[in-house]
C-alpha cells in the first residue's frame, strides 16, 4: 500500500502564547509536529509493515508538509520514525488557508497516486478540521473522518474504519483509494490491522519513538522540495483572519453555602437548569 | 535554526534528544522515586534503552550500534540525568564503561560472542577497576592473574562496582606479572562471585557490590587486548567516561534550576513570591549562570572527543567544573524550597544525594586537579 500522510508543524500547545498585533508572536515558539499528524504517521507505518516479522516494510509512506524550510526538522522526525520519504512545499502560514492546503495535497496525490491519504483530524493551532474533507471532495474519493480504528479488508481493496460518534462506534467501509482522518485512539495497541501483521499483535500505546537506527537511517532519506507555483496551485488566500484574541481571563468563582443556594443560582443566574 | 545550536550540532542530535525526552517523560520519570526507594536496578528500562539503540550509541552501525558520536552520548546522559540520575549511572556503567571500552579493545571473534548481547540489553555489563585498597591509585591494585595453559586464573577482589549485583559480564583489570591487563569475565565462570549489595547515600537506582575472584577460571580467548595492555585500554576510554559523567551533573543542575524557579514563582512569603526576595534571586541566578557555564564547557569539549581524537585536559576540566555545579545547584534548590526541599515530594533531596557522587566516582576532584596541573606543566616544560 502506498500512503500519503500530511504533517503540519504547530507551536507547542504547552507553551504560553504571545500576541503581536492581530497575530500570534511566533518568535521563541517551540515548533512541533501536530499531534494528530504524528498519529497519522504512526497509523501509516502500522499499515505498511509486518510487525510480526521485525517491522519489515510492506508499502511506502510519503509525508507531505507545507511550510518554511525549518519544517525539515519535523519531517526528519517522521522519517526517523520510519516514513520512507518526504515532500516539503515551500510556503508561509500567513499565505495559506485550508483551500490552498487541500488543493496542494490534491496535486501531490495526482502526482504520487497513493492508495490512501491519511491526515490528522485537525491541526492543534487553528483547529479548522476541514482539509481532509475538502481533499476528498476535490478528488472525488470516499472519506472517513475521526478514525479510531482501521482494518484492511477485501484483499487490500477497502478499509473498515471505526469512528467514535456520540452513540458509540460507527464502522464505515471505504473502497480505496480513499481519504481518512485520524483521531487520538488510532494509536491504541490494536487499533490498526493490516492483514499482514498477526491480528493478535499489540503495539506499545502511542506513536513510536524515533530509534537511533531510525534517526541514522533518516539521514539517507530524501526530503524533496516543491512549491505552490511548481504544483500549479493558485496562492490566493480567501479565508481572512478577522482578529486574534486571547481567551478572556476566567472570572473568580463564588462560594455557595448550601445545595439549595447552588440550585437556586444555577436556575436563576446561570439559567442552566 | 540558523543560529548555532551548541547542544544540537546536527539534526540527528536534535532528534536523539527528542527521543530521550520522550522516553524520560513516558518511562523514566514515572519510576524514578520507586527505584531510588527500593535501591534496585530497573532491568526492564535498561532493556527498553536497548530496543531504542541507546546501549550501543558509540558503536559503528556496521557492528550493530547506532554509530553516533561523543556529543550524542553526552545528550543521552544529560537528558536521562534530569530525571533519574541513579539509572543514568547504571546506563553509563553498561554502555560507556563496558560496551564502549570492550568494543575498542576486542577482536572480531570477541565481538561476535558479546556485542549483540550487551547492545540489545539482554546482558548487563559492568567494569571492575577499583579495589577495597586501591581507588585513585589504580596501579596499586592487588588482583592478579596467572596463565595456566589455555586459561588464566584470577585472584583478588574489586569494590564499589556499579551494576555488579545485576551484571552478566564484567570488564576486569588484573595484573599479569605486575602489568595491568584487561579480561572479559562472565558471571558463570568458576570461582566468580559477587558480594551482597553495597548500601549507599545516593545513586540508589543503580546497584553496586564487591566482586570476588577466588581462583576464577577465565579462558585465554577472554584476554581483552594484550597482556600488559590494560592501562592503555583504560586511558583510551577516559575522555568519554568523564564527559558523560560531567553531563550527568549538568542534567541535575538543569532540573534543579527548573524546580527552584517554579517553586519560587508561586510560593508566597511575607506577602510576596519567594522570587521577589533578593536572597532567593541570588540562589536562582547564580545557579543558572553556573549551569550555563557547565553546559558551554561540556558541549564544546564533547565535540572534540572521539576514540581517535582525545582531549584529556578538556574532559578533566569539564568534570572538575561540572560536578560541584551539580552539587551546589541541588543545594541551592533545597535552600529555596526550605523544609519541602528536604522532603522527598519535590525530588530535590534525591538530586542532592545523587549529585555528590560526581565529585568522587570516575575520578575524584583531587585526581582531576592533579591531572590538569601535571598536563599543563608537561606542556610548558
Ligand atoms: C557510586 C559509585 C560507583 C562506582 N562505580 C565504579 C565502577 O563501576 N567501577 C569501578 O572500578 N569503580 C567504581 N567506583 C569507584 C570510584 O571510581 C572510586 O571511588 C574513586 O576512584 C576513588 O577511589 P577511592 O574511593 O578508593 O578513594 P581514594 O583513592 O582512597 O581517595 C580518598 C581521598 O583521597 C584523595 N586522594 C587519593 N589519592 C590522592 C593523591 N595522590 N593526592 C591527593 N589526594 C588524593 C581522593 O581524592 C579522595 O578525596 C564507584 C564509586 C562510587 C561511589
Amino acid at each position: 500500500m502506498k500512503i500519503l500522510v500530511t504533517a503540519k508543524r504547530v507551536p507547542d500547545p504547552e507553551q504560553k502564547v504571545k500576541f503581536k498585533g492581530n497575530t500570534l508572536d511566533q518568535s521563541g515558539v517551540n515548533w512541533q509536529l501536530n499531534q494528530f499528524d504524528e498519529y497519522a504517521v504512526e497509523s501509516a507505518l502500522r499499515l505498511t509493515e509486518n510487525a510480526s516479522s521485525g517491522n519489515a516494510r510492506n508499502g511506502e509512506v510519503i509525508v507531505v508538509s507545507l511550510g518554511p524550510k525549518d519544517v525539515q526538522q519535523q519531517l526528519r522526525s517522521t522519517l526517523a520514525m520510519g516514513a520512507d520519504r518526504a515532500i516539503l512545499v515551500d510556503a508561509s502560514d500567513e499565505n495559506l488557508d485550508s483551500e490552498i492546503v487541500a488543493r496542494t495535497v490534491q496535486k501531490l496525490v495526482e502526482q504520487e497516486r497513493p492508495d490512501l491519504v491519511l491526515l490528522g483530524k485537525l491541526a492543534a493551532d487553528s483547529e479548522a478540521n476541514d482539509v481532509g474533507q475538502r481533499l476528498a471532495g476535490y478528488l472525488g474519493w470516499p472519506q472517513a473522518t475521526f478514525a479510531c480504528s482501521i482494518e484492511v479488508t477485501d484483499g487490500g481493496k477497502a478499509l473498515l474504519v471505526g469512528r467514535e460518534v456520540d452513540a458509540g462506534v460507527e464502522t464505515k467501509k471505504v473502497t480505496l483509494p480513499a481519504v481518512v482522518t485520524v483521531d487520538l485512539r488510532i494509536v491504541a495497541p490494536q487499533a490498526v490491522k493490516n492483514g499482514v501483521t498477526a491480528a493478535t499483535h499489540a503495539y506499545a500505546d502511542g506513536p513510536r519513538y524515533a530509534s537511533l537506527k531510525g534517526i541514522m537511517a533518516a539521514k539517507k532519506k530524501t526530503i524533496a522540495d516543491s512549491s505552490l507555483a511548481a504544483l500549479g496551485v493558485a496562492a490566493t488566500v480567501r479565508a481572512k483572519v478577522a482578529s486574534v484574541d486571547a481567551p478572556p481571563a476566567r472570572k473568580a468563582g463564588v462560594k455557595v453555602a448550601s445545595v439549595e443556594e447552588l440550585v437556586q443560582k444555577l436556575h436563576n443566574e446561570a439559567k442552566v437548569i | 535554526m540558523d543560529a548555532f545550536d551548541l547542544e544540537n550540532p546536527t539534526p540527528e542530535h536534535k532528534l536523539l534528544r527528542q527521543t530521550v525526552r520522550d522516553l524520560v517523560r513516558d518511562a523514566v520519570e514515572p519510576q524514578a522515586a520507586e527505584y531510588d526507594e527500593s535501591a534496585t536496578l530497573n532491568r526492564g528500562l535498561l532493556q527498553k534503552c536497548g530496543e531504542l539503540g541507546l546501549l550501543g550509541i558509540t558503536i559503528p552501525e556496521a557492528q550493530g550500534g547506532a554509530g553516533m558520536d561523543t556529543v550524542a552520548a553526552v545528550i543521552v546522559h544529560h537528558e536521562l540525568a534530569k530525571s533519574d540520575v541513579g539509572f543514568t549511572l547504571a546506563y553509563l556503567a553498561h554502555s560507556m564503561l563496558f560496551v564502549n571500552n570492550f568494543f575498542h579493545n576486542s577482536t572480531e571473534e570477541q565481538r561476535r560472542r558479546y556485542l549483540s548481547k550487551v547492545i540489545s540489553g539482554e546482558w548487563v555489563g559492568a567494569m571492575g577497576m577499583t579495589e577495597p585498597g586501591a581507588g585513585t591509585d589504580v596501579l596499586g591494585m592487588k588482583t592478579f592473574a596467572r596463565r595456566d595453559g589455555n586459561r588464566y586464573i584470577l585472584k583478588g577482589r574489586k569494590a564499589l562496582i556499579t551494576n555488579a549485583p545485576d551484571a552478566n559480564v564484567f570488564l576486569v583489570y588484573a595484573k599479569v606479572d605486575e602489568r595491568v591487563t584487561a579480561f572479559v569475565v562472565e558471571r558463570s565462570f568458576a570461582g566468580f562471585s559477587t558480594d551482597k549489595k553495597t548500601h549507599k547515600m545516593g545513586m540508589r537506582s543503580s546497584t553496586m557490590s564487591e566482586v570476588i575472584f577466588d581462583d576464577c577460571v577465565v579462558p585465554a580467548e577472554n584476554l581483552l587486548g594484550k597482556e600488559g595492555g590494560g592501562v592503555q585500554n583504560m586511558m583510551r576510554n577516559l575522555e568519554v567516561e568523564r564527559i558523560t559523567l560531567a553531563a550527568m551533573s549538568l542534567g541535575i543542575a538543569d532540573r534543579c534550576v527548573e524546580i527552584m524557579s517554579k517553586y519560587a514563582a508561586t510560593r508566597m512569603s511575607f506577602g510576596k513570591s519567594l522570587a521577589e526576595h533578593g536572597q532567593i534571586q541570588r540562589y536562582i541566578a547564580e545557579s543558572y549562570a553556573m549551569t550555563e557555564a557547565a553546559r558551554a564547557l561540556i558541549y564544546s569539549v564533547a565535540r572534540g572527543v572521539s576514540h581517535e581524537s582525545r582531549n584529556r585536559l578538556g574532559s578533566d576540566a569539564a568534570k572538575l567544573f561540572a560536578a560541584p555545579v551539580g552539587k551546589m545547584v541541588a543545594d541551592h534548590a533545597m535552600q529555596v524550597l526550605g523544609g519541602w526541599g528536604y522532603c522527598s515530594e519535590y525530588k530535590v533531596e534525591r538530586f542532592f544525594r545523587d549529585a555528590k557522587l560526581l565529585e568522587i566516582g570516575g575520578g575524584t576532584l583531587e585526581a582531576h586537579q592533579k591531572n590538569i596541573t601535571k598536563e599543563l606543566l608537561r606542556q610548558i616544560s
